[in-house]
């Protein structure tokens, strides 16, 4: 499969990178807890430095110097998710940068990576062409809810009460009440015969994926119901940028003050790098569910050589 | 109150205020987003099935419920008959409860039964079981186009899919939650 892709992306003139796991600042993202880890050194001061949840912090730097098309296979590490099936806290990411590219384009490049990468024996759930739906479509289809109709979270909430969940009464995020429907109603319903791909994302959930109207150019394509890929056309708008790092970086201390969990330092120049890419679209893929589903395999267990949760038995 | 990240498979939670038992636990992280836990809840009362999600620092009322030796005693076609060991009390709960428990629990076994006072919420069948075999199709000699395999009924009437050496009369392990055949047991 390595080869597979390597070969893909290599004759498409894209430039494979291998950027550093470690490093001193990260993208703020309040929802991925991350790995801490020290450098010490007599003659320097010690300095906390952060295992990567992504290669994106060092992969945009790239892009905005203009190294072009550009793609990784690297270790990712994120924190404090479960053990299980479908996760390890150490996984594989393929990461891949289409300049001059949108996320329309990105599907279509996908496609073409899973062509490439399907036999004989790869199941339907795997082969292209794509379904597509949006995120819209996928929630009036399964459970009848409009959501350009419910953009405020207590009219959502109303929503899900109707369809019998539990939401309470403290104030929460119009995206929190979202994964709730989400989740219970649609991500397990979703059709698995072909791989789908999930487009638009509401806006209200917050990312560096450009936004137009109510909903983000954003998707994440599922194969065999199991999420496998993420897709951005990436902001470039500086203002916009600098907004998601402020509320973002804002979230993340709120929560991590509570928790406990270590706070990853942002690059104060971060957002003038990404305003300085070209239009570019890029694809996050985790590797192991892909291997795992191309070897017809149940678990991820099944697949890496040394799972943490055998490591730690 | 427990948060919702502490939920376990088996824990009985108090919603709207019905008792439900947690038949399926998930934990999921949304692409972006925060932890949530995916339940499936079924209610000892009715057998109705429940879907709920929470985030994991949700509070959810969980309730105490107590373990209870039960002898199973027969069915009447629309409930269990079952008597409480240590008060040889009887009760009686419809079938509909617990669905295609019929084919999974032995007259006179004694089974561990979780309560919520006096309410019988779940009756827990072993994850593996002997049973008996009361009828076993013949063999067809030569008929590998299955995976060598066929089809058996058990004392109480489960039906499992075993390799073909099995025999009428001789007792395999079963795993109650699949309802697969795990081995032969020899006597």
């Amino acid at each position: 499969m390595m080869r597979k892709i390597r070969s893909f992306f290599d004759g498409r003139s894209y430039l494979e990178v291998d950027t550093p796991i470690l490093s001193p600042t990260l993208i703020p993202e309040s929802t991925i807890e991350n790995f801490a880890t020290r450098f010490e050194n007599p003659f320097l001061p010690s300095v906390e430095l952060f295992l990567v949840p992504s290669p994106e912090v060092y992969m945009k730097r790239l892009i905005a110097d203009g190294w072009g098309s550009i793609y990784q296979i690297s270790h990712c590490f994120r924190n404090s998710e479960q053990i299980g099936p479908y996760h390890n806290p150490e996984f594989t990411m393929l990461e891949y940068y289409t300049i001059e590219a949108d996320e329309q384009d990105s599907i279509a490049i996908t496609e073409e990576l899973f062509h490439a990468l399907a036999d004989g024996e790869t199941a339907d759930h795997l082969r292209p062409p794509f379904n597509r739906l949006t995120v819209e479509e996928a929630t009036w289809q399964l459970c009848g809810v409009d959501l350009e109709h419910h953009q405020r979270q207590s009219s959502l909430a109303a929503e899900a009460r109707r369809l019998g969940l539990t939401v309470p009464n403290e104030p929460e995020s119009w995206e929190e009440t979202f994964n709730r429907i989400f989740l219970t109603f649609v991500e397990p319903h979703l059709p698995q015969e072909k791989p789908l791909v999930l487009d638009r994302y509401p806006a209200q959930i917050e990312c560096l994926a450009f936004q137009e109207g109510p909903w983000r150019q954003r998707w994440e394509l599922y194969g065999g119901g199991i999420e496998l890929a993420n897709c951005y056309n990436e902001e470039r708008r500086l203002s916009k940028i600098e907004q998601y790092y402020s509320d973002e970086y804002a979230r993340l201390v709120t929560k991590r003050t509570d928790s406990g969990m270590p706070i990853a330092d942002i690059d104060p120049d971060f957002a003038q790098t990404l305003a300085a890419m070209p239009r570019v679209s890029g694809v996050a893929m985790g590797l192991d569910r892909l291997q795992m589903l191309l070897m017809n395999r149940k678990s991820l267990g099944e697949v890496l050589l040394f799972p943490l949760s055998s490591t730690l038995e | 109150m427990i948060k919702a990240g502490q939920i376990e498979k088996g824990t009985a939670l108090l919603i709207k205020g019905q008792p439900f038992i947690v038949v399926d636990r998930e934990f999921v992280n949304p692409g972006k987003g925060s932890a949530f836990v995916r339940l499936k809840l079924k209610s000892p009362a009715t057998g109705q099935v429940l879907q709920e999600t929470m985030k994991s620092q949700d509070n959810a009322e969980d309730i105490t419920v107590a373990d209870r030796d039960c002898q199973y005693l027969y069915n009447d076609g629309e409930s269990f008959h079952l008597m409480l060991t240590d008060t040889f009390e009887q009760i009686e709960v419809p079938m509909a409860t617990f669905p295609d428990y019929e084919f999974l629990m032995k007259d006179g076994e004694t089974y561990r039964c979780t309560f919520w006072e006096s309410q019988l919420l779940e009756i827990q069948i072993p994850p593996k079981v002997v049973y008996l075999i009361a009828e076993a199709e013949e063999a067809v000699k030569g008929d590998t186009v299955q995976g060598a395999t066929k089809y058996v009924t058990t004392e109480t009437g489960l039906k499992v899919r075993v390799p073909i050496f099995i025999k009428q009369g001789e007792k395999i392990r079963v795993n109650t939650e699949t309802r697969e055949y795990i081995e032969r047991v020899n006597n």
